[in-house]
């Protein structure tokens, strides 16, 4: 379960309270916009200071912010918004320039009729001012906030409550009955001016003429808008950033605070941080043989001092290092150990179910052995707590095999399935797989990973 | 998990807080130049030191922390501007357990602790990276982007991808040290 914990403009970092996020509709305040042609940020520029032949060579600068009209410029595909007659008087405080603007849009002025619409009905039914008994069923303050001052806003939404709704019902039947039909300001689907080309002719005159496909404007940048919008990429206007949100995080089943961020926007710490990765042991995987084919090739390649092959030695490396189907490959998994006692893991390979083969009847392209029996791995400690490490090649478990020893350049013995290693507290462990002969592409391991705690001497 | 990075014992220079920077590196300006302790810079890279800004005194022109890693072939370039008809070199901060990939061209103002940043990316002018921050490759950022911290970005220009998970700086800090623990001459063969 995720909760919004704050708000914060991500171009600025200003953290913005919650109170004026709904004021603002989710939307940075200050001057953070986003280029509707590649998404990328705004910045505010100045126009060129005019140009008469003296200025070029005085050293005298006329200001220091620039000349005004400014305007928005992207950095990345160059498009500024003169393009959509967009100019500022002023450098800051840019949504305040545009509010009046957006006040004045079509959909705005929709919502406040819909509103005024149906606010002396829903006034009526006085169910509409019983709050408090709602907002008990919130847990955040913030979204508590935010659903009372929606119900002020529109009041009759209100959420569901099985005590009211018998006392109330025959008023909201009686209300129901009397509202008359909404007549909207603009009737949908006619061509207005604003919008210009929402209706059909004009549109097919815009695709007749095109000449490439970059003039019409594509889903992404369009359906973010809540009416209809032209359809010309020049037409496209600057949108405010949207707000992100800091996240914290609750337990589904007991709802104790996972995660808890701390209140300043930019900071990496948490107050509370309860992280799987504190409990579970850390795997790592390696393939064995393809990092001893890189380091033979680069131990070869150190001697002769040639830079120029270097192209010819990753070839070579990944033809080596890869994995050819129908070959058996033997693979280490490391577990990192980061509690303080000691615990046990246990290994279990669940066959793969091969994802939609039409006909049934289709093996699995590859298949994984891995050792089946618990293997304890040490407690975290200290490093000069560990006592000198022999590499024990696992003697306990089901796994007999005379102890060999290993060789000077890392040919193991036969046996590679099973604790190969057990150092501080990291325990490796060897597997293998066996590619069949039609297996592709790489190879994704699927963890499923479950802890289980057991109270040590109890009384 | 210890596969070894080997290197020819020749070619890089440790110094006494651990710093290991590769001869073929090209390092401009030396003196303006920080590294934190346990730094490796890796050959082919090319750090321009000399791009100060005017004035006197010593200044610091790049300033690396401990445990980063830049790759090869990176340029590291600090950004400049013109403001008020001066035009002026800003000086470029880098935080600790950083990791720059291999080829990338950075020219950031700040980046923060714990940031991965991939291989061939470009970083615009003037960026600022937060903590924590991720940077897939062949990402370009484009000038005066802003990273919030925990944020996933890819793609040209750079685009929020996702945020993510808590344990990041964990993560990241247990990469960087083993990276550097890892990160061992070659031993003498003969």
């Amino acid at each position: 379960m995720v909760e919004v914990s704050g708000y914060y403009c991500p171009n600025c970092l200003f953290e913005v309270p919650s109170a004026s996020v709904r004021a603002e509709k989710n939307r940075c305040a200050r001057n953070c916009f986003m280029c509707p042609n590649c998404q990328n940020t705004l910045t505010v520029v100045a126009s060129d200071p005019p140009d008469n032949g003296e200025t070029r060579t005085s050293p005298i600068v006329l200001s220091a912010v620039g000349e005004p009209p400014f305007f928005l410029y992207c950095n990345h595909c160059r498009w500024d918004s003169a393009e959509v007659d967009m100019t500022f008087e002023k450098p800051t405080g840019l949504a305040a320039q545009l509010q009046k603007f957006e006040d004045s849009a079509p959909e705005a002025l929709e919502f406040e009729r819909l509103k005024e619409h149906f606010e002396p009905f829903l006034r009526a039914s006085p169910s509409s001012s019983t709050l408090p008994s709602s907002s008990h069923h919130h847990l955040n303050p913030i979204t508590a906030a935010a659903s009372s001052a929606l119900a002020r806003d529109i009041p009759g939404v209100v959420k569901y409550n099985p005590l009211t709704r018998s006392r109330s019902g025959r008023d909201r039947a009686a209300a129901k009955s009397e509202i008359p039909d909404y007549r909207a300001r603009v009737e949908a689907g006619s061509s207005h001016g604003l919008a210009s080309g929402s209706g059909g002719e004009v549109d097919v005159d815009f695709m007749k003429h095109l000449e490439t496909a970059g003039e019409v404007a594509s889903l992404e940048q369009r359906w973010v808008n809540s009416w209809t919008t032209s359809l010309h990429a020049n037409d496209l206007k600057p949108l405010r950033i949207p707000l992100h949100s800091k996240k914290s995080k609750r337990c589904p089943s007991c709802r104790h605070i996972l995660i808890k961020p701390e209140q300043k926007a930019q900071s990496v710490r948490f107050k509370i941080k309860l992280v799987a990765a504190n409990y579970l042991p850390a795997i790592t995987v390696s393939l064995p043989h393809a990092r001893a084919a890189m380091e033979m090739i680069k131990r070869s390649s150190a001697l002769n001092k040639s830079t120029s092959t270097a192209v010819a030695e990753e070839h070579a490396a990944a033809a080596s290092g890869a994995m050819i189907a129908g070959k058996t490959y033997p693979f280490h998994l490391a577990f990192t150990n980061p509690l303080y006692d000691p615990i046990q893991v246990r290994l279990h390979v669940q066959r793969t179910l091969t994802p939609s083969s039409a006909d049934g009847k289709q093996k699995a392209p590859f298949a994984v052995t891995l050792p089946s029996s618990a293997f304890p791995i040490a407690a975290f400690a200290e490093a000069w707590e560990y006592e000198d490490d022999e590499d024990m090649f696992g003697d306990e478990g089901d796994y007999d095999g005379a102890r060999g020893t290993k060789d000077r350049d890392g040919r193991a013995r036969p046996r590679t399935v099973g604790v190969l290693e057990r150092r501080a507290n990291v325990t490796v462990v060897g597997g293998e797989v066996v590619l069949g002969k039609e297996a592709r592409g790489n190879i994704k391991v699927l963890q499923y990973a479950g802890n289980v705690y057991l109270p040590v001497g109890r009384p | 998990m210890d596969n070894p990075i080997y290197y020819a014992r020749a070619e890089y220079i440790e110094t006494d807080t651990g710093n290991k920077v590769s001869r073929r590196a090209t390092i401009a300006g030396p003196q303006n130049i920080i590294l934190g302790g346990k730094t490796i810079i890796a050959s082919g890279a090319i750090i321009r030191g000399d791009l100060r800004r005017t004035g006197p005194g010593h200044a610091v022109v790049i300033s690396l922390g401990r445990y980063c890693l830049v790759g090869e072939g990176c340029v590291m370039r600090p950004p400049y501007k013109t403001y008020r008809g001066n035009f002026n070199y800003y000086p470029m901060k880098i935080g600790d357990h950083v990791h720059i990939g291999s080829n990338t061209v950075v020219e950031a103002a700040t980046i923060g602790n714990h940031v991965d940043i991939g291989k061939n990316c470009v970083i615009g002018k003037f960026t600022i990276i937060k903590d924590c921050a991720k940077i897939a490759d062949g990402t370009i950022v484009p000038p005066n982007t802003v990273i919030p911290a925990m944020s996933l970005f890819a793609g040209s220009p750079a685009q929020f991808v996702e945020d993510l998970p808590e344990s990041t700086q964990e993560m990241v800090e247990a990469y960087t040290k083993n990276y550097y623990t890892r990160f061992q001459p070659m031993p003498t063969e003969r």
